[in-house]
């Protein structure tokens, strides 16, 4: 049985800049997967090849085995989806809009069970320009909802939402996810990425970086513990370099910044140094990296963070 | 096929809820017919020679501005980007956005029929060829509307672009001036723009022939309408033009102007471009055929009955239309100079020998009748120079037959629309205006031959 969602070297170009340069996946049902990368990375190309919305220059785009390309409104019928910016008419009140979007598909969920599913029962006959910021998202899920999707493509879809109307949006993914919708989704919150994905792929300059589950994206991180001391007194520039077991060290006043691959080996060394010195250790933690920084490691912002960091 | 029912049930709703939708669409035509009704309001049936202009300049209003400012405005809010993730084809979309304007611009026109009847106007002659017409505008001007959607980056661009078409159409393009007022260089411009050809379709079924009349135009917005739709389909797949390289754009541009200079080189080539040129003496439609010849003249029979019944309520003296100069009323030195060349060219002028009296009359009253069809300076002068002229001419009894014997029957006769032979090079009217302003100079005469009050 083939993938709900299948992308193979897709490509992009505008003019010079190739946007996307060849990238693959492939979701399977009832999965979440995530796309992260800076802004200018190709995440919204990927999605917009991926709906239809631009053609790409070369590669794959399958959504349950029908080719994208050679049979769109087909490929079609089984997306749902949310884009970085929905707007629709001023005018169009919740009801007119569900019920629109609702005939636009073979067999659509009852206008009536959308808006009671998405909250927007309350508001049925409330214009577009007078919803709010979260209904107005509810409403743009309720719309990529009503043609029963198997794929759910969601751009950004809590980007300046507020933490409520997110964790309810959360919910529905998740709900999607249980449904066995796949379910693509690019963000720029980590923690969004982490809470609902299955897998990610980190995309920079228009590749596939690194893909995996979250966890397993750690685990690419060679320096997977953040270890930060502070003493009772100047801590010497050179244990920074010394000590065999630290990377990437750095000594400012009391305070050490280093990543580690050997935690036990670099705090026993750290302890006997600190002895010697006679001084107290004031705090110390040592803690597996987050998806931020690894994110931040494994993408050329992260290099340049990296220069501010230890 | 309901995913397009709705479609244009709720572009039909929110078209009404846009008050100012609202007002372009139905107030702004409706604005233009009471201009119409203020300045033509004297002719014997109000606007019903008027309604090719006014229904045309509703259809350009509603096609061309109104259409692609509701596409690009939703086009810009990403509507259109959210409608091209559904299934349904984004032409059937585009069609249903068109059917729906279809709709408002049959009602607009429906609304501005219903409000010149109920100030005068009659039912056309040929309604069927009014409604094949009414349909050919709409479609040309649609064609063109989604044209200006595509090229168009946003709304302000629209309204730019749509100045662009909009205003050359209806200043030198047939469409609120009568061609015949126009200079040759722009009847020629005309022929190739789909205004005039909207204006002669409606007007030919309305007072024409039908559908023998209409055929040329018919064919002339058919083919000016597929240009522009096929160009507008070769662009419709880019709904972000603001990406789209200019040159793609222009190049789609070719159709268009191909098709409307294919129509306008046709029109050229079968000598439809010029209205009657100068000079020449139009002989009367078939509908009105000339009076049969009895063995005593037709204004014989006239009555005294017949010269009462005349209607006396034609416009007012110093009005824009028909005006007569007072006694009192003294021309300037130019306009002196000018009356002057008239008067004199009278004595050589063929017209004004015409072996029928009743055409004679009728020739030196176009005298009168063209220069005020064009608003010439001298138009009030020259009436008192005219009915100088006739009463010299005639003993008064005759003289007020024969002009009762004209005011009875206006569209009798030929007509001379170009007054060059008088020294009057701008005075060219076009046909229906000279014949009535005629009929009002008639009614103006008898009066003042008869004592009556008028005006």
């Amino acid at each position: 049985m083939s993938a709900a969602v299948t992308v193979r070297d897709l490509r992009k170009a505008y003019r010079e800049v190739e946007a996307v340069a060849g990238v693959s996946f492939a979701v399977e049902r009832g999965e979440v997967f995530g796309l992260l990368g800076p802004n200018g990375a190709g995440k919204t190309t990927t999605l917009e090849c991926l709906l239809g919305l631009r053609t790409p220059d070369a590669g794959v785009l399958e959504l349950g085995g029908v080719d994208l390309r050679r049979h769109p409104s087909a490929a079609r019928r089984k997306i749902g989806a949310v884009l970085q910016s929905t707007l629709l008419p001023e005018r169009i009140t919740v009801r007119e809009a569900v019920r629109l979007f609702a005939a636009l598909y073979p067999d659509p969920v009852p206008p009536a069970e959308l808006m009671e599913r998405f909250g927007l029962a309350a508001v049925a006959g409330t214009r577009f320009e007078g919803l709010s910021g979260g209904e107005r998202q509810r409403l743009a899920l309720a719309l990529a909802f009503a043609g029963r999707p198997e794929v759910l493509v969601l751009d950004e879809p809590t980007a300046g939402l507020d933490p409520v109307v997110r964790a309810g949006l959360h919910e529905e993914i998740r709900r999607a996810r249980a449904d066995g919708c796949a379910v693509v989704l690019s963000t720029h919150y980590l923690e969004e990425a982490e809470a609902l994905c299955d897998r990610l792929a980190i995309l920079v300059r228009g590749r596939i970086l690194a893909e995996g589950a979250p966890r397993a994206l750690l685990t690419a991180v060679e320096e997977r513990h953040r270890l930060d001391l502070e003493a009772s007194g100047p801590v010497p520039e050179a244990w920074s370099h010394e000590i065999a077991a630290l990377e990437r060290g750095r000594c400012t006043g009391n305070r050490l910044l280093a990543y580690t691959r050997r935690p036990a080996e670099a705090v026993a060394e750290l302890a006997r140094r600190l002895r010697a010195a006679e001084l107290e250790v004031v705090a110390l933690s040592v803690r597996q990296v987050s998806l931020e920084e690894a994110f931040l490691r494994l993408t050329d912002a992260g290099a340049a963070a990296g220069e501010d960091a230890p | 096929m309901k995913a397009w029912w709705v479609q244009v049930d709720v572009a039909l709703r929110l078209h009404f809820r846009n008050r100012m939708a609202l007002f372009y669409g139905y107030l702004f035509p409706l604005i233009f017919l009471v201009a119409f009704w203020v300045l033509y309001r004297h002719e014997s049936v109000p606007l019903l020679r008027h309604i090719g202009e006014l229904l045309t300049v509703s259809v350009l209003g509603g096609a061309c501005f109104g259409l692609p400012t509701t596409l690009v405005g939703e086009r810009e809010r990403g509507v259109w980007r959210r409608y091209r993730l559904s299934p349904l084809p984004l032409w059937a979309m585009l069609a249903a956005a068109v059917a729906a304007r279809g709709v408002l611009l049959f009602s607009a026109g429906a609304l501005q029929w219903g409000v010149a009847v109920l100030a005068g106007m009659t039912a056309p002659e040929h309604p069927w060829a009014l409604m094949i017409a009414f349909l050919a505008v709409c479609f040309a001007f649609i064609g063109l509307g989604l044209l200006i959607a595509q090229l168009a980056n946003n709304v302000p661009a629209v309204q730019a672009l749509g100045q662009c078409v909009f205003l050359p159409m209806l200043i030198i393009g047939g469409v609120a001036v009568k061609l015949a007022s126009l200079p040759e260089w722009a009847q020629h411009v005309s022929a190739f723009f789909p205004g005039r050809y909207a204006v002669e379709a409606i007007q030919g079924a309305v007072t024409g022939e039908g559908f023998a009349e209409i055929g040329f135009p018919l064919a002339a917005l058919g083919g000016m309408g597929v240009a522009a739709g096929l160009a507008a389909a070769g662009l419709f797949p880019c709904d972000t033009p603001q990406k789209v390289e200019w040159r793609r754009r222009t190049l789609w541009l070719v159709p268009v102007l191909a098709g409307w200079l294919a129509v306008g080189a046709w029109a050229e080539r079968a000598g439809r471009a010029l209205v009657p040129p100068i000079g020449v003496v139009i002989e009367p439609a078939a509908a009105a055929p000339a009076a049969p010849v009895l063995p005593e003249p037709p204004w014989a029979r006239i009555t005294a009955a017949d010269i009462a019944g005349l209607n006396y309520q034609v416009p007012p003296d110093r009005g824009v239309v028909a005006p007569f100069a007072g006694d009192q009323e003294e021309p300037d030195e130019y306009t002196a100079q000018e009356l002057e060349t008239v008067r004199r060219a009278l004595y050589s002028w063929r017209p004004a020998f015409e072996g029928d009296d009743i055409q004679r009359v009728r020739n030196l009253l176009y005298v009168a009748a063209v220069p005020d069809s064009v608003q010439l300076p001298v138009e009030r002068h020259l009436p008192p120079l005219v009915l100088r002229y006739l009463t010299d001419m005639y003993p008064e009894d005759k003289l007020v037959r024969i002009l009762t014997y004209i005011a009875l029957h206006p569209e009798e006769g030929g007509v001379i629309v170009n007054l060059g032979d008088l020294g009057l090079e701008a005075a060219v009217g076009d046909p229906w205006t000279v014949r009535e302003r005629a009929y009002f100079y008639a009614i103006k005469f008898v009066a003042r031959l008869t004592g009556r009050p008028a005006g």
